[in-house]
């Protein structure tokens, strides 16, 4: 195990190398500069001219790339070329909503996902499996954009019972930080309950078929104890896999939940970064969000031994 | 089956507890308090140094937190702000100011005379005007903590006109960074402080009454006079999606939105509770510029052809639906300006002349070059004109085509000098306020100094020998003869063609009140909210 372990955070330091490199090129490459959207629409080229030197962006491409690494590798993001001030301060800033909402997502994704899957598993073919599929295909299905703004003309418009937008910090109460993220929390998570449901039913159908499910059934076991204790625990793998890949998407890609509902998290940081092509920031977010992949799939690899013991590394 | 007492106790827990969920889902959404303004401005706020860029957030961010030597008045006449008794030599060569009382820093500190020098000097290096005022200028110097004196070469007129434009002051401490590199410091001797604790770049921007500015005496108008803040705090909210924006201004989150797209314009006057105004009556010149460095724009016959060709209408129709908001515009000062003449503005035809633009082509010797316009997919309007030029050049044979990026892919572009394929450019669309249009003094895009100038590069020795007389005018209507003779000029030239005007209201809870309306920029002061 402590060998796999090792073998993974070495090849994550490869993974690592690969995302940099491609990052580092690819806003190179595109078009555009900080330094003309720094000067503005009515600006001249000697404007432009002047900002892009003190920026260095002028240096060569090379010398860039090894100031970049040099400084990261001592711990240093750098610096939004807009705000000026640190990235990972500006990053800190925007993590809170981001997990906040990814959170709650997942935990309202994975209880009802689940509950749902199983359900439909243990019924089906009946009303209620059909009620639950067609559930999963509408939620799997409309946009997160089309729901989000049903839910704002709804909840917030017409009742009142709920913000339009914005996000506050738990710090400022957990009242006010639960109810800014109900809407986006459903929102968001109505395409994570289809997906999980789906996931599980055809899991728990695979096992349910299996023979060992029909002697513990003449053995007398109660539905609780077949659903429960025989095939969930066998159906565990795929859905563990689904889960972990969600929460890993969810991360990185809730930007436009954050923007329906004005939440000032890490996916409209990056969007910004980019419009204003804000290179530490695109970069150090890029590099941190696959780092968490890697993290979130190690962390996921193992939990298969926990569920599945016949798995050994 | 029997229902114990305690199950009805817990059901009817259940159902208050469920009956009470909106009041204190209210509660937790309840409006925010009637000192605090929420304003939905219309880009995010990403650069804090109004000397560096031209971006009208960064420069009402200035207006907030800086004060001003002078300030345009409602009539666009310059009254002192910072500067209290001031003079000028008989000569007319040497300006004398002194700094009023009470103007402090907001770190406590008082403002000197060498705060405004550095600042002048700073702003001189950069902006139209500053560097107008600097070739003109022999010396700037303080004479001692609250006076300072400019000494120019030959007398200027027009002096503290030039002051108005753009120039904030600043520490002296900060106004010593060089020109090229923003100051983030944001400590300015304004009627607002920036709220450091509160700032989260990207989201949200907290701007504070300061509690120990000391307004002038006089009424408030236009940007001079008293600034009175009449609020305690004033929040700049990020909100990039404009239906989000819509919904929070009609639940009462937010109290304004500067930049409401024009299809929302129905929504927002059915509300009882909304209202749009509009503070900027001069409004937006589109207008599109050609490369005249390269073919086929380096013709000036092939530049006339587009003048001649463009249908203001058509564009307008896709800027701005509701004609009550828009107009053409044939001056090359603006409309409306106090200089808007109708010098050589018999290229204008309703609907444009396709006819004549083809001959102009023709005798262009147009062969059928690729013409690229630069098309900002991120900005709607920029994107929706580009693709009328498009269909425009295509149906009078012009080979050409839109590269599609987004602003910051055309900012960088616009740069490049070069033929198209070596990664120039032939158009780009972009907007500039009405009224500065009216100072070719202040506005780059009126120059035509050939490649030492804005992009596009026209070039008339002789416009320019005539905008260089501009500030040496005493009279209006010296100005006005100056003007025309100098549009007869530029619409021969044709290095830029307008697309219409358009006047964009914004959109105000009816709580909130008391906003002034200028060009451009949107002053805090001044506004309650009930």
């Amino acid at each position: 195990m402590t060998s796999y372990i090792l073998r993974r955070i070495i090849s994550t330091v490869a993974v690592m190398a690969m995302v940099g490199i491609f990052v580092f090129l690819l806003l190179r490459l595109a078009p555009g500069d900080p330094a003309a959207i720094i000067a503005g629409k009515s600006a001249t080229a000697e404007m432009i001219a002047g900002i892009r030197e003190k920026l260095g962006l002028n240096d060569p491409m090379p010398v860039q790339f090894i100031r970049w690494v040099r400084d990261m590798l001592g711990g240093d993001f750098g610096t939004s070329i807009f705000a000026g001030r640190p990235v990972l301060e500006l990053i800190s800033q925007r993590l809170e909503p981001t997990l906040s909402l990814s959170i709650l997502t997942m935990i309202l994704s994975v209880s009802v996902g689940v509950s749902f899957g199983i359900l439909a598993a243990w019924r089906t073919g009946g009303l209620v499996d059909r009620l639950l599929a067609a559930f999963s295909a509408f939620g799997y299905s409309v946009p997160v954009f089309v729901i989000g703004y049903f839910f704002i003309y709804f909840f917030a418009i017409r009742a009142h019972w709920l913000p339009v937008q914005g996000y506050v910090p738990i710090e400022r109460g957990l009242g006010p930080w639960f109810v800014h993220l109900v809407l986006p929390t459903v929102a968001l998570g109505l395409g994570f309950i289809a997906f999980i449901a789906r996931v599980t039913r055809a899991s728990m159908l695979e096992v349910l078929s299996e023979d060992y499910m029909r002697t513990a059934a003449a053995k007398g076991a109660s539905s609780y104890a077949m659903l429960f204790h025989h095939a969930l625990k066998n159906a565990g793998v795929p859905i563990l896999t689904v889960i972990g890949i969600s929460f890993a998407y969810l991360i990185g890609g809730v930007v436009l939940t954050e923007t329906v509902f004005n939440l000032s998290g890490i996916g409209r940081l990056v969007v910004d970064a980019i419009n204003n092509r804000d290179y530490p920031i695109i970069q150090s977010v890029l590099i941190l969000t696959s780092g968490l992949y890697v993290v979130i799939n190690l962390t996921v690899d193992l939990a298969y031994t926990l569920i599945d013991p016949r798995i050994r590394y | 089956m029997t229902i114990s007492r305690r199950e009805i106790l817990k059901a009817g827990l259940a159902a208050g507890a469920s009956l009470a969920i909106p009041s204190v889902l209210r509660a937790q959404t309840a409006p925010m308090d009637a000192r605090t303004v929420h304003m939905v401005k219309a880009a995010g706020l990403s650069i804090f140094d109004p000397t560096v860029t031209t971006v009208n957030m960064t420069l009402d961010h200035g207006l907030a937190i800086y004060d001003t030597l002078f300030s345009l008045d409602s009539k666009f006449m310059p009254q002192p702000q910072m500067v209290g008794k001031w003079g000028v030599s008989d000569d007319k060569k040497t300006y004398t100011f002194g700094l009023r009382d009470g103007l402090n820093w907001h770190d406590g500190t008082p403002v000197t005379a060498a705060d405004c020098v550095a600042s002048i000097r700073r702003w001189g290096q950069v902006k139209p005007g500053g560097k107008f005022l600097m070739a003109r200028a022999s010396d700037i110097s303080k004479k001692d903590e609250k006076t300072f004196t400019i000494v120019l070469k030959e007398p200027l007129g027009l002096l503290p006109t030039l002051l108005t434009q753009s120039l904030y002051v600043m520490r002296e401490k900060d106004a010593d960074t060089p020109a090229t590199e923003a100051v983030t410091a944001n400590i300015g001797s304004g009627p607002f402080t920036f709220n450091h604790a509160l700032a989260k770049p990207g989201s949200s921007f907290a701007y504070d009454r300061n509690e120990k500015y000391v307004p002038r005496s006089e009424p408030s108008d236009g940007l001079a006079g008293g600034k009175i803040v009449k609020v305690d705090r004033v929040i700049w909210d990020l909100i990039g999606d404009q239906q989000t924006a819509l919904a929070a201004l009609q639940a009462g989150e937010i109290d304004y939105v500067e930049l409401p797209p024009a299809d929302f314009y129905p929504v927002i006057e059915s509300d009882p509770n909304l209202t749009l105004q509009v503070l900027d009556a001069s409004g937006q010149v589109y207008y599109l510029r050609m490369n005249c460095l390269q073919k086929p724009f380096d013709n000036v016959k092939a530049r006339q052809a587009v003048l001649h060709l463009v249908n203001q209408e058509a564009y307008l129709s896709v800027i701005s639906p509701d004609p009550k908001y828009s107009s053409t515009v044939t001056s090359f000062f603006g409309d409306g300006n106090p200089v808007s003449n109708d010098e050589n503005t018999g290229w204008f035809k309703k609907g444009g002349d396709p006819e004549k633009a083809k001959q102009l082509l023709k005798e262009a010797g147009y062969a059928g070059e690729k013409v690229v316009i630069l098309q900002p997919t991120d900005w709607a309007e920029g994107s929706n004109t580009s693709q009328v030029l498009a269909a425009e050049l295509q149906k009078i044979g012009v080979n050409a085509e839109l590269a599609a990026s987004d602003w910051g892919g055309v900012a960088a572009r616009r740069v490049n000098k070069g033929p198209v394929n070596e990664g120039g450019w032939s158009i780009f669309i972009t907007t500039e306020s009405n009224s500065s249009r009216g100072d070719p003094t202040a506005t780059e895009s009126l120059g035509a100094s050939g490649e030492a100038g804005w992009f596009g590069w026209p070039k008339s020795a002789e416009y320019e020998a005539l905008r260089a007389k501009w500030a040496d005018v005493q009279t209006i209507e010296e100005r006005k003869a100056l003007a025309s003779k100098m549009q007869q000029l530029a619409w021969d030239l044709a290095g830029t063609v307008f697309l219409g005007r358009v006047v964009s209201p914004i959109a105000r809870r009816k709580t909130l009140t008391g906003l002034i309306g200028m060009p451009e920029l949107v002053p805090m002061w001044n506004m309650e909210k009930a």
